[in-house]
C-alpha cells in the first residue's frame, strides 16, 4: 500500500493533459506505469475519493482529482462528508 | 543597500477567480479594495522589487521532489494554473536579488533549492496581479515554502527564513526598495470534508498575531492547532510568519478581513511595518 504513488498518480493526472487523455482512454494501460496493487488501482478508476483521503492522499489532489473528470462539488462534498452522493 | 521598505500579508484566493459568485458584492468589494488599496501602498512607498512568499499547492512540484523552500534566481514565469483573468505569462524577475538571497542563505545555514527559470501558481500569480503588475516596472523575487503538502517546512523555520532574507536584503548592494507579501487565506480547508467552514475567531487571532507582531505568539501555534481550528489551507499562515520576520516583526494594521465561506476562506489582509 502506498500513498505516495497514489498521490503521484493523481499529481500527474492533474498536472498533464496527455495523461488525462491517456487515463480516460485506456485506464489499465496508464495505471500500470505506477506501484499500486489491484486495490489502490480501483480506488483511481472509480474515483473512490473519500477511500483515497482515508489513506493520507493529500485532499488538495483529491478535490482536483474529481472536479477534473467533470464531477460535481456537491457530489464530492456528499462523498467526503461520507454522505450518499 | 537595499532596503525592506514595507510589507503585507495577503490571501490568494483562486476561488474568487472560478466562483465569483460565492461572496456578496459587498464582500468581494472590500477583498478588491483591500488588494488596490495596497497596490497604492506599494506605490507611495516606491517600491521597485517585490519578494512574494507563496507556497505549491501540489501544482508545480509532485511527490519525486518535494523542497522545503524555494527562490527565483533567474526568469519566473506564471500562474501555470491560469484563472479568468490572469493568464500564464513571463514576470519581471529580480534574478540578481533572488541570487543574492540565495548566496546569503548558503553561507549563513539556509539551503534554498533554486528556480533558475521557476515557474509559480496562483499564490504568487494572484498577489503579482493585484498589487505588483498595477505599479509598472516592478519586479518580483518569488519565494515557495511548503505549507500545502507534507511534510510542511516548521513555522519556525519559515520565521528564521524570513530574518535570513532580511539579511539578506540589507546586504544587497543596489538601491532596491523591497516590500514582502507574505501570500495565504487564514482559515480554509481545501478538499476535505470540513470544505466551506470558516473560522472567524482563528482568523481574529492570527491577524491580531501579525498586527502585534507578536513572535511569541506566531511560534506558539501547533501544527494541530492549526489543522483543527484554521483547517489543511491555514498552514499556509507560515508565509505570514516569513513575511513577519523580514520586515523585524514591528506589528501593523488590519486593512480588512471577511469571512467568506462561498469562497471557502477567511480572507485576512494587514499592512506590516517595517522595523527602523
Amino acid at each position: 500500500m502506498s500513498r505516495n504513488s497514489l498521490e503521484k498518480v493523481l499529481y500527474d493526472l492533474s498536472t498533464s493533459g496527455a495523461n488525462k487523455k491517456l487515463f480516460a482512454s485506456d485506464p489499465d494501460k496508464f495505471l500500470g506505469r505506477y506501484q499500486l496493487d489491484d486495490q489502490e488501482k480501483d480506488l483511481v478508476l472509480n474515483y473512490r475519493v473519500r477511500e483515497l483521503a482515508d489513506r493520507g492522499v493529500n485532499t488538495m489532489l483529491t478535490w482536483g482529482f474529481w472536479l477534473q473528470a467533470g464531477k460535481s462539488n456537491s457530489d464530492y462534498m456528499k462523498i467526503m462528508k461520507r454522505e450518499e452522493a | 543597500m537595499a532596503e525592506i521598505v514595507g510589507g503585507f500579508v495577503v490571501p490568494h484566493n483562486p476561488v474568487m477567480y472560478f466562483n465569483p459568485k460565492g461572496a456578496s458584492q459587498e464582500q468581494s468589494d472590500t477583498v478588491y479594495g483591500a488588494y488596490a488599496k495596497m497596490a497604492d501602498r506599494i506605490k507611495e512607498l516606491k517600491a521597485d522589487t517585490a519578494i512574494i512568499i507563496g507556497c505549491d499547492h501540489y501544482i508545480l512540484f509532485g511527490t519525486e521532489c518535494l523542497p522545503r523552500y524555494v527562490i527565483s534566481t533567474g526568469e519566473i514565469e506564471g500562474p501555470v494554473d491560469q484563472l479568468p483573468g490572469i493568464k500564464r505569462a513571463p514576470i519581471a524577475s529580480n534574478a540578481a536579488l533572488g541570487e543574492h538571497i540565495a548566496q546569503h542563505g548558503f553561507a549563513t545555514g539556509f539551503d534554498w533549492t533554486v528556480g533558475r527559470a521557476l515557474h509559480v501558481d496562483h499564490s504568487v500569480g494572484i498577489p503579482h496581479h493585484l498589487m505588483v503588475k498595477p505599479n509598472g516596472g516592478m519586479t518580483t523575487v518569488a519565494v515557495m515554502l511548503a505549507c500545502g503538502v507534507d511534510p510542511y517546512l516548521p513555522i519556525r523555520r519559515a520565521w528564521d527564513l524570513g530574518e535570513n532574507i532580511a539579511e539578506a536584503v540589507a546586504g544587497f548592494p543596489g538601491s532596491d526598495r523591497v516590500v514582502v507579501i507574505g501570500s495565504g487565506g487564514i482559515s480554509h480547508h481545501v478538499g476535505d470534508e470540513r470544505m466551506g467552514e470558516v473560522n472567524p475567531d482563528f482568523d481574529r487571532k492570527i491577524l491580531d498575531i501579525v498586527i502585534q507582531g507578536d513572535k511569541a505568539g506566531m511560534l506558539a501555534l501547533t501544527d494541530e492547532e492549526i489543522l483543527r481550528d484554521g483547517g489543511n489551507g491555514a498552514m499556509e499562515i507560515r508565509t505570514y510568519a516569513c513575511a513577519m520576520a523580514a520586515t523585524r516583526a514591528a506589528g501593523g494594521t488590519v486593512v480588512a478581513y471577511e469571512p467568506i465561506p462561498g469562497w471557502v476562506t477567511g480572507m485576512g489582509f494587514a499592512e506590516l511595518k517595517v522595523a527602523a
